[in-house]
């Protein structure tokens, strides 16, 4: 495994943990709230921030995993070679929002983090610590979906993922 | 003209196997760039979507039901409930539609549901000699009661996305969720008794209790959720971490089933799951936006309004456009493409939004176990090692029934309104 390729599945695993911890920050809100009655200025804005960042630092092994959610009605149809275009086709898109994304929301990030703009919460967190989540996570899903075109090009096929919901 | 070539685009995207957020994301960004709005709109509304408080429930919700999942739950739930039921005719099958209903009200997901339930139900119905494809057909459709009962994954996205209430929504799947778990139980005694099916032998007092007490701290939780929602002592996305939080509690030091091991998986799977759906929720976000800067909802609702003349026409439209794309989508991204599309032309037409919404949710689970691309479907092919042709013809029955459903709820709109609005 590439050091790319465990760094991607080390955020997964750190995505997760966000999730999780976002569940007990809020536990322990609901309980300071009405067992304390001390409701806390913070929890409500980290684990927001948790699933801003989970979601999208999450998003570059989902890619790899073939874990976002797709149509493979008809390319399951295809014959092998027209499969791997579509494939090659899909991921070049990926990569084209992507980097379409990284650079905007850059700029968005930039433009706060310049600023000193904040939340304007209790916490008066400075924005940028969410907005640079974005340029983040397109930045390496990017990456991601330049790898997964190559694989396409050098003629493999990735099996789907499962989905939830 | 406009409409045909991005509907042209959006299908050409899907097909070409283009993930469904990135599909959305994509057209979106071009249609913004193209028409001469700023594109930082597009980084922009995936920031505000992730920014959204109510879709942190989604991850939670799908914590503790995976984290219940994988405690076994489902086998006690269903040990529980056949304790009861098992000795009517059909019993085992009626035990295993009231079990997904009940998971239902802890899961808002239709696959977990049908996942939980299927992986001990299917088993013990087939080892009774129950017809194959009527248990798959039973469990698919059973599994969909995860959405319409609430929490529901796709009724929070439904809330997020036309800023209705999901409160309201929730209490508004409770009625039709139980109209339709009454259907598919009715529906099953039936087929049971013409296949001479099924009874298992009565069960004894002390063992009924027993089995009830081992499922009781999963249904005290289902119960503290709803009940919690409803009274506002909290918002449906605190009543989701502490679901979760009791979750880990009840298996892990309850009834001891959680290990590490199966809580990591949880972990691992809810998180791909959320990073799947929100992800879809930010390209929708993105698309939207764009087609309502191109005015495309509005002459729409215009065309609608102008050509369609009765509600239950346009009902009876809408339900065909939506049972069609159901074949080919998947179902958050049925709602999230076509409820800022339609709902500006239902509203139009005088319909309540939650009601779109419930009606919305019914016809999504209808997509869910329709072929080729029914989510239910697949789940219970794999659980049961079956083939997608026998699932589906055994769903087909079930089909009906949601349609009969959604026939009683236009014809009867308070089986949804009555407890969110009336009671």
């Amino acid at each position: 495994m590439t050091a790319f390729a465990r760094f991607v599945t080390a955020l997964a695993w750190v995505a997760a943990a966000l999730f999780v911890g976002a569940g007990l920050m809020l536990t322990y809100e609901v309980l300071a709230r009405y067992f304390f009655i001390r409701p806390t200025i913070w929890a409500a804005e980290l684990s927001q921030a948790c699933l801003i960042w989970g979601s999208l630092i999450a998003a570059p092994w989902a890619l790899r995993e073939r874990r976002h959610i797709r149509i493979t009605a008809l390319i399951a149809l295809m014959p092998r070679r027209a499969r791997l275009a579509a494939d090659l086709v899909a991921m070049l898109a990926v990569a084209l929002f992507s980097g379409a994304v990284l650079a905007y929301g850059w700029w968005i990030f930039f433009d706060s983090f310049q600023r000193g703009r904040t939340t304007g919460s209790m916490l008066d967190l400075p924005v940028w610590i969410v907005e640079l989540a974005v340029p983040f996570g397109m930045g390496l899903l990017l990456v991601q979906a330049l790898i997964e075109a190559a694989r396409a090009a050098r003629g493999e096929i990735v099996a789907e993922g499962e989905h939830g919901e | 003209m406009t409409v045909a070539a991005i509907l042209g685009a959006l299908f050409a995207l899907l097909l070409v196997g283009v993930p469904v957020a990135f599909s959305l994301g994509l057209l979106g960004l071009a249609m913004l760039v193209l028409g001469g709005f700023s594109p930082l709109m597009a980084p922009q509304a995936v920031l505000s979507t992730l920014d959204g408080f109510i879709l942190l429930s989604v991850p939670l919700f799908l914590l503790m039901s995976n984290v219940l999942l994988r405690g076994g739950v489902g086998r006690d739930l269903f040990a529980a409930v056949q304790a009861w039921v098992g000795h009517w005719p059909g019993g085992l099958a009626v035990a295993t539609v009231i079990s997904c209903g009940l998971f239902a009200a802890i899961s808002g997901s239709s696959v977990a549901t049908a996942a939980t339930i299927g992986t001990v139900a299917i088993p013990e119905m087939i080892a009774r000699g129950y017809e194959r494809r009527f248990v798959y057909g039973l469990l698919a459709a059973g599994g969909t009661l995860g959405i319409l009962i609430p929490p529901s994954i796709p009724m929070i996205v439904y809330g997020f996305v036309t800023e209705e209430s999901v409160i309201a929504l929730f209490l508004a799947g409770i009625g039709p969720g139980l109209l339709l778990l009454a259907l598919f139980a009715g529906y099953a005694m039936i087929h049971a008794s013409v296949t001479g099916m099924g009874r298992t032998p009565r069960v004894s007092w002390p063992e009924r209790w027993r089995a009830t007490a081992r499922a009781l701290p999963s249904l005290a939780l289902a119960a503290l959720v709803v009940a919690g929602i409803y009274s506002g002592a909290f918002t449906p996305t605190e009543a989701a971490a502490i679901g979760f939080a009791a979750a880990l509690v009840i298996t892990a030091l309850v009834l001891r089933t959680l290990t590490w091991e199966a809580f990591r998986d949880a972990a691992m799977d809810s998180m791909a799951t959320t990073a799947a759906i929100l992800l879809i929720i930010a390209g929708a976000k993105v698309f939207g936006k764009a087609i309502t800067l191109y005015r495309i909802p509005q002459e729409l609702s215009a065309f609608i309004s102008d050509n369609v003349a009765t509600p239950a026409l346009f009902v009876l439209l809408v339900g065909a456009i939506l049972v069609v794309m159901g074949l080919v989508l998947e179902a958050l991204s049925m709602v999230l493409i076509m409820t800022p599309v339609l709902l500006p032309a239902a509203m139009g037409m005088r319909f309540d939004p939650i009601w779109f919404g419930v009606f919305m949710v019914i016809m999504v689970e209808a997509a869910l176990i329709t072929p080729p691309v029914g989510l239910n479907l697949y789940v219970i092919q794999s659980v049961a090692r079956s083939t997608l042709g026998d699932v589906a013809r055994g769903a087909l029955p079930f089909l009906m029934l949601m349609f009969l459903c959604v026939l009683i709820l236009y014809l009867i709109p308070d089986l949804a309104l009555y407890i969110p609005f009336k009671l």
